[in-house]
């Protein structure tokens, strides 16, 4: 019993990694209806950038994750720049296109400039040990589900209670009554691209004292997050944080108790049955009288 | 006061309207009628700026419209109501009706006002302030349709085939709220099929066909309802 608790609590940390990812790959699709296969760089420059911050140049923790947050916008902006405003109006499959060629693109780029060493994010914090119960962890582990919730939390605030966020949500149910509101698709797509890409650079930088930071952590990552959105339901925020987090503790159970090798079959068995069982993903749902 | 001058539009190389021209007071309320086909959408569309002008000026109020963007012309009074009643539907009512005062959105006095006068002309949104606008019924939606429109404080107001897909009953109260909407001083354009409902409600009709005007008259000047359908239902020739 205590080692399951343990291997919950490691499901979790992971789980909320997913759903970091997730989420943001979830609103770009809900509001803008891009694929967009480059999410996973987003992950993968933000822990670099986070790496760089805080071991090479030697900042506080909170002052890296700062400069994770604005690096990490900074890419969204210039995201949406490439993927959204020069191909969409075009054909809506050129976003998908080009969003692949965007990740090639950074994955080389990060090989030609970093290197293919891949690095771990050490601080003082991985000494600090939570005991919760039977449950250990280091600080700096325990701490990316809290980051995760607080994200999250804010969030779904923002998009019910502000002006900004109920923007989002309308360009997402009904784009053309939106604009006839006098909401500016441009502004929408920008917001939405940086949002989507902190949230994934913040998971990349929690996760680099993990796992092992590379060129290449991207492709897996986004094939996990397509996996949780599927999930979850096509654009559906709650929807990808319950399935990252119901990922990430499946994912630990499969490698604890089945063994190690299945642990990335098993997402994508689920969402092979999910598509099968129920289409709209396990929490999705309509909210429209037919 | 809204004029559509000889406005030629279209979707690439098909043009669907061939010089339309239409003209509506401060205060009136003129019906476009026509089928399925005809231009009344893409009418509407050029209006509000979703489909280009490849010819001609759509002025509001005394002021060109060429170069404005859709999403800047509800801050200059122009709203539509779209077909279809569309709705923001996992949004609540009351968040859906706040969505149309969007481009004055800091304005929160007013905002508050405007939201208790939809409430007092639509009692109905009121009872159903908290629903999820996509659980209405299709007679609520089109009042929630209007009221998220009068929220952004319009002074021409369009209005595309609201008696669409509802009970004759409905369409009565749907009717008798566009006659409110007059007193407000609206501008108001109504496109619709429904040749008896636009005959109650306005005082000048306009027939549209094969993108082009084919007949205009006024309400009241001894119109037949057999004249108009014969001209609606395209049994008559193009003069």
């Amino acid at each position: 019993m205590d080692l399951f608790l343990q291997y919950l609590a490691n499901g979790i940390v992971v789980g909320s990694s997913y759903v970091l990812v997730a989420v943001g790959l979830t609103l770009i699709f809900g509001i803008l209806g891009i694929v967009n296969f480059a999410h996973g760089e987003f992950y993968m420059l933000g822990g670099f950038a986070g790496i760089g911050l805080a071991t090479v140049l030697g900042l506080p923790l909170i002052v890296s994750l700062l400069g994770v947050v604005a690096f990490a916008a900074l890419l969204g902006f210039l995201a949406e720049q490439i993927l959204n405003r020069q191909v969409k109006d075009k054909d809506p499959t050129n976003s998908i296109v080009s969003s692949f060629g965007l990740a090639v693109v950074l994955q080389n780029a990060a090989l030609l400039v970093i290197g293919p060493q891949p690095m771990l994010l050490r601080t003082d914090l991985s000494m600090v040990p939570v005991e919760i119960g039977p449950v250990y962890l280091p600080l700096q582990r325990a701490l990316i589900p809290v980051a995760m919730i607080v994200l999250v939390g804010a969030l779904h605030l923002l998009l019910r209670y502000t002006w900004v966020g109920m923007s989002l949500r309308a360009m997402a149910q009904q784009p053309t009554v939106a604009r006839m509101c006098g909401i500016r698709v441009s502004r929408v797509a920008i917001v939405t691209f940086m949002t989507g890409a902190v949230f994934a650079g913040v998971a990349g930088f929690l996760m680099s004292s993990v796992f092992m930071v590379h060129p290449l952590i991207g492709n897996m990552i986004v094939l996990k997050a397509f996996t949780v959105v599927i999930l979850g339901g096509m654009g559906s925020v709650t929807g990808a944080a319950a399935a990252g987090l119901m990922l990430g503790i499946v994912e630990s159970m499969t490698s604890a108790y089945l063994g190690n090798g299945l642990r990335d079959i098993v997402g994508f068995l689920m969402v092979v049955i999910v598509l099968l069982a129920w289409p709209q993903g396990i929490f999705g749902r309509k909210l429209e009288r037919s | 006061m809204l004029k559509l001058d000889n406005i030629e539009a279209g979707y690439g190389n098909t043009r669907i309207l061939h010089g339309v021209s239409l003209e509506i007071p401060k205060r009136g309320l003129v019906a476009l009628l026509g089928g399925n086909g005809t231009g009344k959408s893409t009418t509407l569309k050029a209006i509000m700026g979703l489909v280009g002008l490849q010819s001609g000026t759509v002025t509001v109020d005394g002021r060109d419209m060429a170069g404005i963007a859709p999403e800047a012309r509800a801050g200059l009074g122009l709203s539509l109501v779209p077909q279809g009643k569309e709705a923001f539907g996992a949004m609540s009512v009351e968040d859906n009706l706040r969505m149309g005062a969007y481009h004055r959105r800091k304005d929160r006095a007013g905002i508050a006002i405007d939201l208790e006068a939809v409430y007092t002309r639509f009692p109905r949104l009121k009872e159903r302030r908290r629903v999820a606008a996509g659980m209405l019924s299709g007679g609520e939606r089109q009042m929630l349709s209007i009221g998220r429109s009068l929220m952004s404080r319009p002074s021409v107001l369009l209005l595309d085939e609201p008696s669409a897909a509802l009970a004759p009953k409905i369409v009565e109260e749907i009717a008798e709220a566009i006659l409110g909407l007059r007193e407000l001083g609206l501008t108001l354009l109504l496109v619709e099929q429904n040749v008896g409902m636009a005959l109650d409600i306005a005082d000048r009709l306009y027939v549209i066909r094969g993108g082009r005007i084919a007949h205009e008259t006024a309400v009241g000047d001894g119109i037949a309802m057999s004249e108009l359908q014969e001209f609606y239902l395209g049994g008559h020739q193009d003069a």
